[in-house]
Formats: C-alpha cells, structure tokens, sequence
C-alpha cells in the first residue's frame, strides 16, 4: 500500500513547504486543466458535429452567391468561431497569471524570511529555511504550471483556426 | 578669687579714709584717734593674714595628700592595662588557634556552601522566569537571600532549597488548575480559574495566558493564536482527567509572545505606506468599475440575445436593435447603401462596449509598477537608515524592507484579480461586438430572404 500513499505525502509535504500560494496554485491548476480537458472533449467529439452542422445550413440554401449570401455565410462562420474559441481567452489569462501568483509567493515567503530575521536574528538559518522554500517553491509551481498550459493553448489556436479556414473554403460561393 | 578683689578694694578705701584726715583742716584729737585706729587696723590686718597664711598652709597638705592618692591610682590602673593587653594577647591567639581549627575541620564545607549558593542563584532565576511562580509568587524571595547572604546557610534552609528546587521539577510535569490573578488586555486584574500545563503554557477562560516574571501574574494575550488552538484551550479546561489535544509552547510563552508581535492582516497592509494605499484605492477602484462593467455587459447581452429571437421588432434600447433598425427604417435599399448605413451603426454601438477595458488594463500593468515603486522607496529608506546606524540592528531596518516586501505583495494582490476581470470583460465584450460586425448582416440577410420567400 505504500507504493500508493507515497506520491500523496510527497504532494502534502510538498504543499505544507509551499505555504499557501502553492495551495492557491493547486486550485489554479486543477481550474486550468478542467477548462484544457474541457475544450480537448470539445475539439474531439462537438467540433465535428458543429462543423457539419453549419456546412449543412450553408449547403441547405440555394443561392451561394448574392451579398445576402455572403452575409449569412459570415454569420455562420462568426457564430461558429465563438463557439470553438469557448473559454481559449480566459485559459490563456490564467496562463499568463501564474507566474505573477509564483511571484506573489515568492515575496510572502521573503516577507516570513524577514519576519524570522527580526525575531531570531541573521543567525538561525534553520528557522528562515521554512521562508526560503515558501519563496521558491511558488515560483517554481507558477512556472512549471505556466509552462503546463502554455503547448495546449497553442495547439487550440492552431485547431480553431485551421478548422475555421477549412469551414470557410468548404462554404463555396460562386 | 572675687573676694579678694573686694578686700583689696577695701584696703584702697581705707588709704582714702586716712588722706581725708590728714587734711589740715582736722582737730588734735581726732589725730590721737586716727593714730589709735591706725593701730588697731594694722592688728587686724595681721591678724587676718596669718589667719590666712595658716589657711594656705592647711590647703598644701592637702594637696600633696591629693597628688599621692592620684599617683597611687595611675599605677594602679597601668597595671590593670598590662593584665589586659596580655589578656588580650592570649585571646587573639587562641582565637587564630580556633579559626585554623574551624578551617580544619570545615574543610570540603566551605565548599559545599559555595555550590549551595550557585544553586540557589541558579533556581532563583529558573523561578523568576517560570510560570509556575504565578501560583507560587514567594519562592523567589528566599532563593534570591540565599544566593546572596554570606552566612552559613542552615539545616532548615538547605532543606528549604532541597524542597522548592524539587518542587519546581515536579510542577513542570503537572496539569493543574488554581485561582489566580489575570491581567486582561485593557489592564483590570481579575481573580479566576488557571489552568496550567507544567511550566510551559497557562490558559484561563478559553484563553492563553503570558507570564509576566516581574510582577509574578499571567496577562492574557492581546492576541491569541489560531482558533483551532483557542478551542484546545477551552477542551483542556474542561476536561478533568484522561487524555485531552491540547496546544503547548514548548519554548515556555517565548512563541506565543513572538505571536503577538507578529503583524496582523490591517498592520500588514499599513506597512505598505502612501504607496500601498495608493494601490489599494486603485484596485478598489478597478474592481468597482469592472463590476460595474459586468452588469452593463450583462445587462446589454440579455437585451441581444433577446433582440435575435424578435427580429421583426427592433427595439431601440439596445445595440443589436439600433443596427437592425438601419435596415427596417427603409427596406429598399440597395445592398451597398445598406453595408455602409450598417458599418456606420456598427461603429457607432462599439465604444460603449469597450468603454472601461482599457483602464482595467492599465490598472493590471499599474499595480506590478506601483509595487516596485513601494519596493524602490522601501529599499531607499532602508539604506537611510543603514547609513545612519549602520547595519547592527536589523529590526531598524526590518520597518523599510517590510514596505519593500508589502508594497510588492500589495501591487500583485492588485494585478491578478485585474488580469482576470480584464480577460473576462474582454471575452463578454469582444462577444458582443462580433454579433454586431458579423452577424447583424447575416441576421439582415437571413431575414430579407425570409421576406422575399
């Protein structure tokens, strides 16, 4: 049984060193991975749907060419444009505001590391240790977890516009 | 020696007494008188002085008899001092002899007394800052006139050390509840149940207790540790035997003192300075606006989002109907007329919607600056003061770096929630205006198709 507690301690104790910024992190991070895993699904099993959908309507009509004709097809592409972009914007947001929580950790920690400094003075090192790793520790959360959501994001923008542009060709207009 | 002056004085009267009768003016027989007066006076005159010669005579036998009997008691008296100073001799000697003889038989004694002062110096200032002097207030007292008195301490104070060091040692290990004083935060003494756990914390009501070693009583602390500790407070209280969670300072009160000088939430964020407020008026001011911004946001979407079910009717209240109704107003016209009337409307519908983004923007990248702003103007102070003290103290320069430190927290705190509303409205807004540009034309087409069908 050990085998399986053993990764869990090491996330506790790894999380009580952190200080609270990396519990924050945590939560941050569990919030990111279920919007990525959330558009994953979305991409693999609605996109297809979606973009079938909106051929269908595009190919339901009979006149392809007048400008009417070029403003619905607008309409279906902005329509569905918004609907495969979902919650890209707010993925990327909480990217970008990783590093600024490692870094808001790090100055805490440096806060307690000055606060033992006045208690004890400069020559307890042992004690300022517990402020070290809660400085570091959140900085390096914040990075790892930046860098996490970093691939899959540009992988969704990749996907969005590609099948953005592919829908758009295949909406012919004469 | 007055009297003589007096008889002399006398004589002189009678030399006078005599130059008056001779004056020529006197009579032959009172001359014979005088003559005879004369005489008799000259008799008493020596009679007088041999009276007084025989006096004198009487006085140096007795004088001589005075000098005898004092040069009889000298002697006398210097042979009493010469039996003394050999007494004395003889004493000094004996006393030298007794004190080697004490030394002797003393010997590792003299020793041990030392160590018994030591000891009781020692449990002295062991008591004085123990907490189990808050119930035992007088033990210090005694310990204190041991350690220091130069006598040889008695069997019954050797005893008294034994049993109050032996006391303390047994305290240490004990749980007990006593009456005692409590000085609460605002200074009022009150006499009520303590509990206390050896000598290493003291609660009383649900609270925890600090030691005051000079005035021997507990005072409550103005600030008390977490609430889960607190309620292990009040647990142990009321527990009576068996096994209870309770909270101990295992430094003896110096943690729970260190809690009480540690910065609460409000003293942390007044560290900051004008920087720090600054920044906090600064992002209350974005977070108001941006929740403003979200009930417009909303407010205008529900209008949209019903304005595209109902698009016979456009109504003028909101920005979809105001495009919409470009094209109802005249029907007629032609498709190029229409794309340029529908740009115009368009254009006209998007600055509202973006009003406001652009400051929660320059709020998200102001908040970092003004944080390093308050760090630069800590880091400032804190070399002020570095050059007027030098660096000996580290607490004097603890109150630059902490608004170094807080300001910097400060100004993140401040651009994550900012960096977060921002992509939020954004999202909603840039939403919106894309049903404007791209889809009010579709929705137009849509509708003039279903006209003509």
């Amino acid at each position: 049984m050990d085998f399986i507690a053993e990764p869990f301690r090491n996330v506790r104790d790894f999380l009580e060193a952190g200080g609270l910024i990396v519990q924050v992190l945590l939560v941050v991070a569990l919030i990111l991975w279920a919007m990525i895993f959330e558009r994953a699904l979305y991409y693999w099993r609605v996109m297809p749907t979606l973009i079938a959908n909106t051929q269908d309507a595009w190919s339901a009509r009979t006149d392809h060419s007048s400008w009417y004709a070029k403003k619905v097809k607008e309409k279906l592409l902005a329509e569905t444009s918004r609907q495969l972009a979902g919650s890209v914007t707010l993925i990327k947001a909480v990217v970008a505001l990783c590093p600024l929580l490692g870094l808001l950790g790090t100055v805490t920690g440096m806060i307690q590391v000055f606060e033992v400094m006045a208690a004890l003075g400069t020559g307890n090192a042992r004690a300022m240790a517990a402020g070290v790793s809660a400085a570091t520790l959140p900085t390096m959360s914040g990075m790892v977890l930046a860098l996490s959501g970093l691939y899959p994001i540009s992988r969704f923008e990749h996907i969005v516009d590609r099948e953005l542009r592919r829908l758009g060709d295949h909406m012919i207009t004469h | 020696m007055s009297a003589r002056i007096i008889r002399r004085f006398g004589l002189v009267a009678t030399v006078a007494a005599l130059a008056a009768a001779s004056a020529p003016a006197s009579a032959q027989g009172s001359l014979q008188d005088l003559l005879n007066q004369t005489r008799n006076v000259r008799a008493q005159e020596e009679q007088l002085n041999k009276q007084r010669e025989q006096e004198f005579l009487r006085d140096r036998n007795k004088q001589s008899q005075r000098l005898a009997d004092a040069k009889r008691a000298q002697a006398a008296e210097q042979q009493r001092s010469n039996t003394l100073s050999a007494q004395f001799d003889a004493n000094e000697k004996k006393l030298t002899e007794l004190q080697s003889q004490l030394d002797a038989k003393a010997g590792t004694l003299g020793e041990m007394f030392g160590v018994v002062r030591q000891v009781a110096g020692d449990a002295a200032s062991t008591v004085h800052n123990s907490l189990i002097s808050a119930q035992f207030p007088d033990r210090e007292e005694f310990l204190q006139n041991l350690a220091q008195s130069k006598a040889l301490p008695s069997i019954d104070e050797l005893e008294k050390l034994w049993f109050e060091i032996q006391r303390e040692m047994t305290e240490t290990g004990r749980i007990v509840t006593f009456e005692g004083t409590v000085v609460t935060p605002d200074g009022a003494e009150t006499q009520q149940p303590i509990t206390r756990i050896g000598s290493f914390t003291a609660v009383s009501d649900g609270q925890f207790l600090n030691f005051l070693p000079e005035s021997k009583v507990l005072a409550e602390l103005s600030k008390q540790p977490a609430s889960r500790y607190v309620s292990t407070a009040k647990d142990l209280e009321a527990a009576d035997s068996g096994y209870v969670n309770a909270t101990i300072d295992p430094t003896r009160g110096s943690l729970l003192a260190v809690l009480v000088q540690t910065p609460g939430l409000v003293e942390k964020a007044q560290q900051g300075g004008v920087v720090g407020y600054v920044i906090m008026a600064l992002a209350l001011m974005g977070i108001l606006m941006a929740i403003f911004r979200f009930f417009v946001l909303s407010a205008v979407g529900a209008k949209i989002s019903r304005q595209k079910k109902n698009i016979d009717t456009p109504s003028e209240d909101n920005p979809l109907g105001r495009v919409l109704s470009v094209y109802t107003k005249d029907t007629n016209v032609d498709t190029e007329t229409l794309e340029l009337r529908l740009d115009e409307a368009v254009l006209r519908e998007i600055p509202p919607l973006e009003r406001g983004l652009s400051a929660l923007k320059i709020l998200a990248a102001v908040g970092p600056l003004l944080g390093l702003l308050g760090t630069v103007t800590g880091m400032i102070i804190t070399f002020q003061q570095i050059q007027l003290f030098g660096t000996g103290d580290p607490k004097l320069m603890a109150g630059g770096i902490s608004q170094a430190l807080t300001t910097t927290v400060q100004g993140l705190v401040m651009a994550i929630p900012m960096v977060l509303l921002h992509a939020f409205l954004a999202s909603r807004s840039k939403a919106l205006i894309q049903v404007l540009e791209e889809e009010s034309a579709g929705i137009i087409a849509e509708h003039a198709e279903k006209a003509r069908a």
